[in-house]
């Protein structure tokens, strides 16, 4: 897509309905033009499919892709179903590799699709509201999109202006669906390029998301003091009328919230939200700090078991991460769904157009079981009203939720231990042992249970003898439960210019250890703690932390010994030691937006249209690791594959081995840590660092130390190595019980040796490694297999170096 | 004797190609038998101790080198095996590279044996050696693990200790 030209205004004109819009558009882009006439143009503004299919090839050639299927069948087709085992060809000539690299990347563009539409959606949205002029405002930057900037070369400036932007990233995903079609590629190397393509396009589709609901809807603009949230399903007061939203899209919810403040309704009705709705409900209008007006009951984890516990009267859903199954749980308990999205109309009859009072009459005597709802006024009053009129209601039939005492342990003898449960389990659960405790009078093993149960429901249809297994752990944990409150921060959106000016010298030259991203969602392997746990660490060690969408939520779930969450003790300022909450699922765009902005900043790289070469500079320099422990949805797989690309090494939880594919490289090929000194075109060694682009762990003691080891970076200065070498072998240490085999690999100098340790050290590598030691002077002389060289320019690029 | 391959129930399978149940005698000769194994040993053994200590008697009885995978290693230090720690993930896809030379830089393994891994995880690992390498995989976890080439069954906790003592004299 490029901008309208005069020559296509004068064919356009046949088509009278859209003159308007196109004149604008023509205006806009005259003007944009005289603005950017200056504005330096990389080489692949707005790039297609192949245009950067070098550097995909220069990556993927150290970091290979590794292929866990899920199945070894193909049956996209109906030449098949093929047997692809063994790696073996279907009928279309696809081999398994080949296969899955297509699997993977359609899970890519799904979760790319899913943020574009979300985004389109909220867009068209909020120009209607807004009109196309209304100026992007995200706060203190002056590269207000920088992902978007980066790919399409475009500063956008106006809500219009992110409307062509999305045009190009539609087109792109498109183009991607279509490599999907049976027969074509062949080489899955070429569908990995495909999938890093559509991982790109994704940051850029949730920039615009959230750069346009922070512009409009009055969120925290790169706020350092955004307020704080109540989250938790303990946190919901459940003797007032109670309505939750369940989804990522906040256009309908606006109108509701709206709605409340102006009748006074904000002290009488409980408004929680499950998922990322309920993260940017809290960012509505509290761009002055003032309090929100939602709270956040948690992830995707708890959507069954908040239904399930009865304590909601009225059930919005928008989009994305809603069970299938809300309406069908819901109607059990007399709570009326509305749908107010096109992905998700759950069946429900359209009543945009019919009156409030004809709605609530119908949902009220449970003539209709819920509505679709397209027009957000009418849905502002038509919500509070109807959960003011369902509490009564609900209240007065005595609705059952949960089994009593005696319907427990009635449900426990019952149980006959066939296992049916744990082989159906995702997480293997021991189900059956808690039940034999249960019978006892025993909760405890139910409530260990309860936090790692992310109440998927399959153990409840494998069982024999019928037990709703989700009701038994809930009511098992009633006692947890209601001690499930916490504080989140409010999302603050980008990172600031300032900001980065500030700390991107610290980062490139290693001094700040890193950025610790936690991302993605709840499937973690053993519990929400898990969290807490890694952030603790890596904020103690004064990594910067910065978290995104459910992980920002469970994070908050937890206190310190000192009785505060980790949003209260540290400060939300992109700063060693500094914890951020950047917002929902799309203001992950942030986050590779302040790498971006490290180099256009601090190096002063020219950004637009230049995504190589930023690339490359982050690859090589900036000290970032992503983290999805529990990413389960195709938008973690996509948010990580834009974050491979651009050169940020990303860890899942093991959950993630199910996405099919990793990047990881192999530290014993040696040829391949090799790079150029940009200065003049020489090579130079590299330590194994980031030794993967997107890989799994199996447990958080094991992650952490691969979290020091992958904030290592070519650039780091002698400083800057010893403080993420002291990280990479005290958490080691402490998590794993040894020294990392590998340690010695990333000392250049006796000035990269942790000062504490540096004689016990020294000995360790004469003696163990044979390197030779001048002992008077505490000096290395032979050894190492790099210099240390702080002003080398590390590059993969060949065509970034000067000549010899 | 206990029989640990009556109970393969799956929830779903992964494809075309499931493994075989075998009992814990049998497993232990194939063990024995192997020119290059390696243990692969996942961090679940730290939950339960008397799974940790079967875990360190089946290395040192067969003289096995341990890949300690998770953070295993915690519970592996100084227990006089041959334990070296190695993210699984990683280790996978080397056993996959004919040139990788293992752990001891003596060449590539011929048999891999897991135990303490979660199911899914484990599973998952497997089905990419299963269909892009030669190297033969024993699970003797207390789950049926379908991408193993060799699995025991579903057992229960008890049956699983009682099944790896047996397997532990055949060695
Ligand atoms: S797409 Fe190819 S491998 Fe898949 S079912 Fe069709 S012919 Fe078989
Ligand atoms: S499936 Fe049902 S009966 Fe069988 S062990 Fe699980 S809870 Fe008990
Ligand atoms: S609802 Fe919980 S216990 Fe049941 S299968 Fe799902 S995760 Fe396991």
């Amino acid at each position: 897509m490029s901008e309208l030209t005069t020559g296509k205004f004068s064919m356009a004109i046949s088509d009278l309905e859209n003159v308007q819009i196109t004149i604008n558009n023509i205006v806009g882009a005259i003007e944009k033009e005289a603005d950017e006439i200056d504005v330096e143009m990389g080489p692949t503004v707005k790039p297609g499919v192949s245009s950067l299919r070098d550097w995909d090839h220069n990556i993927l050639d150290r970091y290979n892709p590794v292929y866990t299927p899920m199945c070894d069948q193909c049956c996209y087709c109906t030449f098949g179903p093929c047997d692809l085992s063994g790696n073996k060809e279907g009928a279309c000539g696809i081999n398994l590799e080949g296969h899955n690299a297509r699997e993977f990347m359609l899970r890519v563009i799904t979760g790319a699709a899913a943020h574009s539409g979300h985004g389109r959606h909220l867009l068209h949205h909020l120009i209607g509201l807004y009109g196309k002029d209304h100026p992007l405002d995200v706060g203190a930057t002056n590269i207000i999109a920088p992902n978007v900037q980066l790919v399409t070369g475009v500063s956008p400036k106006t809500l219009g202006d992110l409307d062509s932007v999305l045009s190009y990233v539609e087109e792109q995903i498109t183009q991607l669906l279509a490599a999907v079609h049976v027969g074509q590629e062949g080489a899955a190397i070429d569908f990995e390029s495909k999938a890093l393509h559509g991982g790109m396009i994704d940051h850029v589709g949730m920039e615009i998301s959230d750069i346009a609901q922070i512009s409009c809807l009055d969120f925290p603009k790169s706020d350092e003091e955004a307020p704080l949230a109540d989250i938790g399903m303990g946190c919901l007061d459940s003797s007032k009328p109670t309505l939750i939203v369940i989804g990522h899209n906040v256009a309908a919810v606006t109108d509701i919230i709206d709605y409340m403040e102006d009748k006074g309704l904000n002290d009488k009705i409980e408004l929680g939200g499950l998922c990322c709705t309920a993260l940017d409900m809290t960012r509505y209008k509290t761009g002055d700090r003032t309090l929100p007006r939602a709270k956040v009951v948690g992830t995707l984890a708890k959507e069954l078991k908040t239904i399930r516990s009865g304590i909601p009267d009225v059930i919005i859903v928008d989009e994305q991460c809603i069970r299938a199954d809300v309406l069908k749980e819901a109607s059990k308990l007399m709570i009326p769904v509305i749908t107010t999205n096109d992905k998700v109309m759950y069946g429900l009859k359209d009543r945009s157009n019919d009156s409030i009072e004809d709605i609530l009459e119908d949902l009220t005597t449970g003539k209709e079981k819920g509505a679709l709802m397209f027009d957000y006024e009418k849905l502002g009053e038509l919500a509070p009203r109807l959960t003011m009129m369902m509490s009564e209601i609900r209240k007065q039939k005595g609705i059952k939720r949960l089994p009593t005492d005696e319907e427990l342990k009635e449900l426990a003898d019952s149980c006959v231990h066939c296992l049916k449960c744990e082989v159906a389990c995702p997480n293997s659960l021991p189900i059956s042992e808690a039940m034999t405790a249960l019978s006892e009078g025993d909760l405890s093993n139910f409530e260990l249970l309860h936090d790692k149960c992310i109440a998927c429901g399959r153990c409840e249809y494998a069982c024999p003898k019928d037990i709703d297994i989700v009701n038994v752990i809930e009511k098992s944990s009633q006692r947890v439960i209601s001690e499930e409150v916490g504080k989140v921060r409010v999302g603050r959106g980008p990172i600031s210019d300032p900001e980065i000016r500030e700390e991107g010298v610290n980062l490139v030259l290693g001094t700040t250890p890193g950025i610790v991203a936690l991302v993605g969602c709840s499937n973690y392997p053993d519990g929400t703690k898990d969290l807490f746990t890694i952030a603790d660490e890596m904020l103690r060690r004064s990594y910067i932390v910065v978290v995104s969408g459910c992980s920002a939520m469970d994070l908050g779930m937890y206190k310190g010994e000192d009785g505060m969450t980790l949003y209260e003790k540290y400060p939300s300022r992109f700063k060693s030691g500094g914890l951020l909450n950047t917002g929902s699922c799309v203001s992950n765009a942030h986050i590779t937006g302040a790498v971006i902005k490290v180099a256009s900043i601090f190096a002063q790289k020219n950004i637009s249209g230049n995504y190589e070469e930023i690339a490359d500079y982050t690859l090589n320099r900036v000290g970032a690791v992503g983290v999805a422990w529990g990413a389960y949805s195709q938008k973690a797989a996509s948010i990580g594959t834009g974050c491979s690309r651009l050169g940020i090494p990303v860890i899942l939880g093991p959950h993630g081995s199910k996405y099919r594919r990793a990047l990881i490289a192999k530290p014993y090929e040696e040829e391949k840590w090799k790079v150029y000194d940009a200065r003049n075109g020489s090579e130079m060694q590299i330590p194994a660092a980031p030794d993967y682009l997107l890989t799994t762990a199996e447990t958080v003691e094991e992650m952490m130390p691969m979290l020091a080891k992958s904030c290592i970076r070519p650039s780091d200065n002698n400083m800057g190595r010893m403080i993420k070498l002291t990280h990479y072998i005290e958490l080691s240490q402490k998590y794993l019980g040894i020294m990392p085999e590998d340690w010695h690999k990333f000392v250049r100098t006796e000035t990269d040796l942790p000062l504490a340790k540096r004689e016990k050290l020294l000995k360790i590598l004469e003696k163990e490694h044979g390197w030779e030691i001048d002992w008077k002077r505490k000096k290395i002389l032979s050894g190492p297999a790099m210099k240390s060289d702080v002003s080398a320019q590390p590059t993969n690029l060949k065509r970034l170096c000067k000549e010899a | 004797m206990v029989d640990v391959i009556k109970n393969t129930q799956i929830h779903c399978t992964y494809g075309c190609k499931s493994s075989k149940a075998v009992q814990p005698d049998v497993a232990g000769k194939m063990i024995s038998k192997a020119k290059r194994p390696l243990f692969i040993v996942g961090s679940q053994i730290l939950k339960d101790e008397e799974l940790l200590k079967r875990s360190i008697e089946i290395a040192k009885k067969a003289d096995l080198p341990v890949a300690a995978t998770g953070h295993s290693m915690s519970g592996l230090v100084d227990q006089g095996i041959n334990a070296k720690y190695i993210n699984v993930h990683a280790l996978a896809t080397y056993l996959c590279d004919p040139n990788w030379t293992g752990l001891d830089g003596n060449g590539q393994y011929d048999t891999i044996v897991v135990l303490g891994h979660f199911k899914y995880y484990i599973d998952q690992v497997l089905s990419g050696l299963k269909s892009f390498s030669k190297i033969k995989s024993i699970a003797i976890e207390r789950e049926y693990i379908q991408n193993a080439t060799m699995s025991f069954g579903n057992i229960t906790p008890a049956v699983h200790i009682e099944a790896l003592d047996e397997l532990i004299e055949n060695l």
